[in-house]
């Protein structure tokens, strides 16, 4: 038996000087660090916190695996204990960052011209945004759920005919109304692999419309936000 | 330097999962190979071993409890603590326990060197990195009649729920050479079955091979043994495992961790499958025997858990005939996800809960049980007791015999009846001649 094998395997943690903070909205950000050499596939998350603190949350990362920055969209969370002090900090400030994680990926294996259906609430959209970014030709659509168009994140770099801002309170988006009745009105079929990323309520209701569709369950990935 | 003080005697006290049983088995048998006797208490014993588990409040106060009780036993030798508590509470421990070696489990591999160092008066660092988590050998002496193999460390599930990524870490698989040539070797020492052990191992890969590839190599050892999966995760089968599945080798048994059956608790626990796909999975293995041993992990009073919830998993349990349900209450780990939802359940009503999940769970095991009446079991026996043996078939149903046989030996045994009472009915059978 070999003595070579000193594979300690503690999740690495690390702190990395903030690049820029981008508002685009008074409560929603774009926060870039520096990336430090950190591997990822688009789709995974990591968990970010302030310098001073000992809570971190869990942020998809929202910026492109050929990026020589990493991003996360943060929301605000009210009382929440990491948003608000994320929100505080500025340019040449610092977040702790643990390595990336999970299995919300594009599977290499399937076609190139695999369609996907991405079906994101509020800054859901990220793991989408990093998709798109990172993989070139991608087929796809994208319905992004949210309460008014202002909360249309960077929609601008999606291409127009594949991406769908669904709004729900107002309409001043592509479709008014929820995500989930604009996929009842309007199925992807059953060869699409499907995305969700959002809310848990948001999750269990598509997977409820995509089952009556006949879509198989393996065609169907979440990942949820919380 | 060599180990000079022999017939020293180790005592392990092993908590929680397959995985800290393999790691006693090795641990124990490595100390054997030193010329230590080892014993599974801290009776008379020089080194006392607590391999803990943190995964409920439950298994930490089972593993306090086998501190303290050795300590108000008089124990009064080396004591070391180790495992997922000694991860999750490394300072407390330290503090309540400032006589004890606290050991992660990183590092647990090299307890042995740390008990030489101990008596051989040489002052080391407890957690300096020489262990690693694969860094163990072969066990020819252990603590079962099964040899568990270990083939992965460490989980990115990140489930709502578990403690587990942060007290093992990140996931990290075992070189496929190594996994064979310890099969291998522990077929040699004469076990007749290799359970397959890890935190999270349908994840398992190494250098491009995925765990069905694995599986394929390891059926392909042309010597005679059988394998039995052990816990695994329902979220990433490929069809080369359901067929690998038909493999004479395999055992029809799989240990499909589930947790709840309602979509909504499962989305909340962030599992990676949903109820429709792991019953998709269940009908596929008994599509391939009707008889497939599915056991399961059911965890009661999650937060937010309704009653509807609760009846979809005692719904489950009926539905799918589960051949054994470990029922947890949930319990939260500081740490996770879970930890900061709201709408707690009182301890009293995570109680009452599990108790309907238990009834309902024994049910289902003795109605599964009982299909075994007239058919045949290949039993490997683990336990004689006067003129009765008994052991457990390839499908993991326990097994009696009113005979006084050998242990750790195959037999292929006829199913006569089940016993009438308790929470565990052994299933009676007789020898085929």
């Amino acid at each position: 038996m070999s003595n070579k094998v000193p594979a300690a395997n503690k999740i690495k943690t690390d702190l990395h000087e903030i690049l820029d903070v981008r508002f685009i909205t008074d409560s929603t950000f774009v926060l870039r660090f520096e990336r430090k050499g950190i591997e990822f596939e688009a789709g995974q998350h990591i968990c970010v916190g302030p310098p001073n603190g000992i809570h971190t949350r869990e942020y998809s990362i929202y910026s492109a695996e050929k990026d020589d920055f990493i991003e996360i969209l943060v929301k605000e969370v009210e009382n929440g204990l990491v948003s608000p002090s994320l929100k505080k900090l500025q340019k040449g400030g610092f977040v702790v960052v643990e390595e990336p994680v999970g299995y919300f990926t594009i599977n290499k294996e399937l076609p190139t011209d695999q369609e996907y259906v991405f079906i994101a609430s509020g800054t859901g959209v990220s793991p989408f945004h990093s998709f798109v970014l990172s993989k070139e030709n991608l087929n796809y659509s994208l319905l992004h759920g949210v309460k008014y168009g202002s909360e249309g994140y960077d929609s601008e770099i999606y291409d127009s005919k594949r991406y769908k801002l669904c709004t729900s309170q107002e309409g001043t988006g592509d479709y008014y109304g929820r995500v989930t009745e604009y996929l009842k009105e309007k199925p992807f079929g059953k060869s699409a692999q499907y995305f969700l990323c959002g809310n848990c309520n948001m999750i269990h209701d598509v997977y409820d419309i995509l089952e009556d569709q006949g879509v198989s369950t393996d065609n169907i990935h979440a990942e949820v936000y919380f | 330097m060599e180990f000079s003080l022999a017939k020293k005697k180790v005592g392990f006290k092993t908590l929680g999962c397959r995985l800290n049983q393999f790691e006693t088995d090795a641990l124990a048998s490595k100390f054997v190979g030193m010329g230590y006797d080892v014993v599974e208490d801290s009776k008379d014993t020089d080194v006392f071993v607590v391999n803990t588990c943190t995964v409920t409040n439950q298994s930490d106060q089972k593993s306090r409890y086998a501190v303290n009780n050795a300590l108000n036993k008089g124990h009064s030798g080396m004591l070391i603590i180790t495992g997922c508590m000694a991860n999750h509470h490394k300072e407390k421990l330290e503090e309540k326990y400032p006589n004890a070696y606290v050991v992660d489990n990183e590092n647990k591999s090299a307890i042995p060197e740390l008990v030489q160092a101990h008596f051989n008066k040489e002052i080391v660092p407890v957690n300096q990195n020489s262990g690693g988590v694969f860094n163990y050998s072969p066990a020819a002496e252990t603590f079962h009649t099964r040899s568990m193999i270990k083939i992965q460390d460490g989980c990115d599930n990140f489930c709502t729920f578990c403690i587990i990524p942060k007290v093992r870490g990140r996931a990290t698989s075992r070189p496929v050479d190594e996994i064979l040539e310890n099969i291998k070797e522990v077929v040699s020492f004469g076990y007749k079955e290799v359970v397959i052990t890890g935190v999270n191992i349908s994840r398992y890969k190494h250098n491009g091979i995925g765990f069905s590839d694995l599986l394929k190599k390891i059926l392909e050892i042309p010597l005679d043994f059988r394998v039995r999966i052990s816990s695994i995760e329902p979220d990433s089968f490929d069809d080369q495992f359901f067929a690998l599945l038909k493999h004479p080798k395999v055992t029809p048994h799989l240990h499909l961790c589930l947790q709840s059956a309602s979509e909504s608790i499962l989305l909340q626990m962030r599992r990676m499958y949903t109820y429709r796909s792991y019953k998709e999975i269940v009908n596929k293995l008994r599509a391939i025997n009707p008889l497939f041993n599915v056991t399961t992990d059911i965890i009661v009073g999650f937060p937010g858990e309704s009653e509807e919830d609760l009846q979809k998993s005692a719904d489950a349990i009926r539905e799918l005939n589960f051949g054994h349900v470990h029922t947890f209450k949930y319990s939260k780990r500081e740490d996770t996800r879970a930890a900061r939802m709201t709408n707690i359940l009182p301890e009293k009503e995570k109680t009452e809960r599990s108790e309907v999940i238990r009834d309902v769970a024994l049910e289902s095991k003795i109605a599964f049980r009982k299909r075994f009446i007239g058919l045949e079991q290949e039993v490997l026996i683990d336990t004689i007791n006067g003129n009765a043996s008994k052991g457990y078939g390839q499908s993991y149903v326990p097994i009696s015999i009113l005979q006084k046989l050998q242990k750790n030996q195959l037999y292929k045994v006829r199913i006569i009846d089940i016993e009438k009472q308790g929470n565990d009915p052994l299933l009676i059978g007789e020898i085929v001649v």
